[in-house]
């Protein structure tokens, strides 16, 4: 968690850098202006984010790894290529915790070609993202890009059914 | 306060249903929401640093000078300073959706941000951590394709977007 604050402190100093040059350059009106509009920015994405992040925390309470393990299990062939996709699109949270559920998965019996799309979409896909995608960058762009996600995930997983 | 309706839809209906876990499963929702507060927490620096960099190019960055970098024209170069960007990038892809939806409006291109969003899945200081797990083979089959999807991711994105234009 360390990254998060280091990598937040740097992007902080290296814009408060740009404020700086910028009062000196003579824009010191503009650089107060967007000073309390950075304000405005942070409440309202903390908002947003905090709603992702309460839906995640919620998600990981209610299915836990075992349960989401559990009903993967159930599936294989192609269904089990798409159901493996489709949960990790609602699924979310840290890359890092979703390797321990493909563990499970490949030494339970899962085929690569279930768990490999299943990681792929945990990282790729954001269903309870969409709507702050949409706000942000349009409808056409969000389901543009999911859509080449998703079917990105299937070819991947029958590469790495082949691959590995 | 229609305003308020409008805008935040989303999360008053997020708000409304954790409050209704919270009266009807208080053992699950507690700590349900003591570790969204967590993540927040941890990413606080990011969220600040993103609304400063946000605000200063909505303000203070003229319009062709984004243009220039990442714009339509930037070609390979800024496909993968994209794809660089965003597999070096730390916390979920979605803390930067505002400041990619800044940049589109400054005139960055679909392109760069689709392919941004898409690296974000490879993440370097996991690689080791997954090895561990999943094991070289899987992990470096799994990234390279990652990789490819990033950038075609974008050009895809591109292509359809504008069409629309036309």
């Amino acid at each position: 968690m360390y990254t998060n604050l280091i990598v937040g402190i740097v992007i902080i100093l290296g814009v408060a850098g740009a404020y700086i040059y910028y009062a000196l350059k003579g824009e010191k009106k503009k650089v107060t202006v967007a000073a309390k509009k950075s304000v405005q920015v942070f409440v309202q994405n903390s908002i947003r984010l905090f709603s992702i992040f309460v839906i995640i925390a919620l998600l990981q309470t209610f299915l836990s790894p075992e349960a989401v393990s559990s009903f993967l299990l159930k599936f294989n062939g192609i269904m089990g290529v798409l159901v493996g996709a489709l949960t990790g699109s609602v699924m979310m949270g840290p890359a890092a915790s979703s390797y321990p559920i493909a563990k499970y998965l490949l030494t339970n019996g899962a085929a690569v070609s279930l768990t490999a799309p299943f990681l792929f979409t945990w990282v790729a896909i954001g269903v309870v993202s969409f709507p702050l995608e949409m706000k942000n960058l349009g409808k056409r762009f969000t389901l543009l890009r999911n859509g080449f996600a998703f079917a990105s995930a299937i070819l991947v997983a029958l590469l790495m059914g082949i691959l590995v | 306060m229609k305003n308020i309706f409008k805008n935040y839809g989303v999360e008053i209906v997020i708000g409304v249903i954790a409050i209704v876990l919270l009266i009807l499963n208080p053992e699950k929702a507690i700590p349900s929401l003591l570790s969204a507060f967590r993540t927040w927490l941890s990413l606080v620096p990011v969220i600040i640093g993103i609304a400063l960099l946000t605000a200063l190019i909505s303000v203070l960055l003229p319009k062709e000078r984004i243009g220039k970098i990442i714009g339509k024209d930037s070609g390979l170069p800024g496909l993968f300073a994209g794809a660089l960007f965003g597999s070096l990038m730390v916390g979920p892809a979605y803390v930067f959706f505002p400041f990619f939806g800044e940049l589109k409006n400054k005139g960055a291109s679909d392109r760069i941000i689709a392919t941004t969003i898409g690296a974000w899945a490879i993440k370097p200081t996991w690689i080791p951590f997954a090895v561990t797990i999943l094991g070289w083979k899987f992990v470096s089959i799994f990234n390279i394709l990652l990789f490819l999807f990033a950038i075609l991711s974008g050009i895809f994105v591109q292509a359809f977007m504008k069409q629309d234009q036309r």
